[in-house]
């Protein structure tokens, strides 16, 4: 009895630690169920394109996002067309649901955006910034993780990494950077 | 001594180092330094007193919150710690948004704008837990240990009582 409690208290403080640290490349993202913004539950497997998805964290209010806007529903309206869907989050605590909708009207994003109350799917996903992407394949398997490109104006782009980590995948090559960062804003959790 | 003077005169927007400019030297209010990657290498390293850095922006709510924590912060521990600000605005701002909030909070620490191509490999140089959000604010001790990390606006508490605890330690016992 003391060594099953023992292995299971091994099991629990490994899988806690897993969670903790994010997913990492590799691994299949949880298939997550969230509403979205009429309140209707969308779900990862049902939103994916055949050829992947992305999920996106998103902010209604950080100007980073802001100037990514634009970028954002440029590749996905281009990337739709190639079997790759975005999914946007909102996990800002600090957000509700009348300015996110009111803020996604005036954007006009082009995927839907889910509500992540509580920010449990940013905590699963150790997401910490806004804008945030996981690139994930028809399986959910994530392939990139990170930032979208590497200038936040938009003006001085050298390197377009989510874009190449798509063509990678479409055309059977193996994405050769699978994650870069960026300068954001904070994911306002609960309790900051 | 007057040819410093006259190259800051021609490029306004940089201030002449001397060797460590993080020396507890106040800048004049609002001014501000532009670092690439190199530039940032050695203002991480503390150099005989425990070294607080705080990464912003004018665009980040929350940094822009917690400034004036910050700038009683720095003046409560002025001489006892070295304290700078590295803000990662676009260089456009270098001259007009940045230095002019850094006016309104009446902040005097040594101020640096992080202008880098890869902001990635910046991020990673700074910590590795860190996804690169902000605002950070990490604070090492005179060995180069990290005392205090915060993701997020300062607990202004939590992080006195870490500096107060720093600076009680015995010299040499670290």
């Amino acid at each position: 009895m003391k060594r099953a409690v023992f292995l299971f208290t091994v099991f629990f403080a490994f899988a806690l630690a897993a969670n903790a640290q994010g997913l990492a490349i590799g691994a299949a993202m949880e298939n997550f169920s969230l509403p979205d913004l009429d309140g209707q539950t969308q779900t990862l497997s049902g939103l994916t394109g055949k050829n992947g998805a992305v999920v996106v964290f998103l902010s209604a209010q950080c100007p980073v996002v802001k100037s990514y806007n634009e970028r954002i529903n440029q590749i996905a309206a281009e990337y739709a067309a190639k079997g790759i869907t975005f999914i946007g989050i909102n996990s800002n605590a600090t957000e509700d649901l009348a300015w996110v909708k009111s803020d996604a009207a005036k954007v006009g994003y082009k995927f839907p955006l889910l509500i992540d109350k509580g920010n449990v799917l940013a905590d699963k996903l150790a997401a910490n910034a806004t804008p945030e992407v996981f690139f994930v394949d028809s399986k959910g398997v994530l392939l990139y993780h990170g930032a979208i490109d590497n200038d936040r104006s938009g003006r001085k782009i050298t390197e377009q990494y989510l874009r190449t980590a798509f063509d990678s995948t479409l055309s059977g090559k193996p994405i050769e950077r699978k994650t870069a960062q960026a300068f954001g804003c904070t994911i306002k959790r609960v309790g900051q | 001594m007057i040819f410093p003077i006259a190259l800051g005169l021609l490029f306004p927007q940089t201030v002449l180092l001397q060797t460590n400019p993080t020396k507890g030297a106040a800048v004049a209010s609002g001014k501000v330094t532009k670092i690439d990657i190199n530039g940032l290498k050695p203002l991480l390293k503390p150099n005989g007193k425990p070294l607080l850095i705080n990464f912003w922006a004018t665009w980040c709510d929350p940094c822009r919150d917690e400034f004036p924590d910050l700038v009683s912060i720095d003046k409560a521990y002025r001489g006892k710690i070295d304290f700078l600000t590295v803000s990662l605005d676009d260089i456009g701002d270098i001259d007009s948004e940045v230095p002019k909030f850094l006016r309104q909070m009446k902040a005097e620490m040594p101020a640096f704008l992080l202008s880098t191509p890869d902001e990635s490999a910046a991020i990673s140089l700074v910590s590795k837990d860190w996804a690169g959000n902000l605002p950070l604010t990490i604070l090492f001790g005179e060995d180069g240990r990290v005392a205090y990390q915060r993701n997020g606006k300062i607990r202004y508490f939590t992080l006195t009582a870490e500096l107060d605890k720093l600076l009680a330690k015995p010299d040499g016992i670290k």
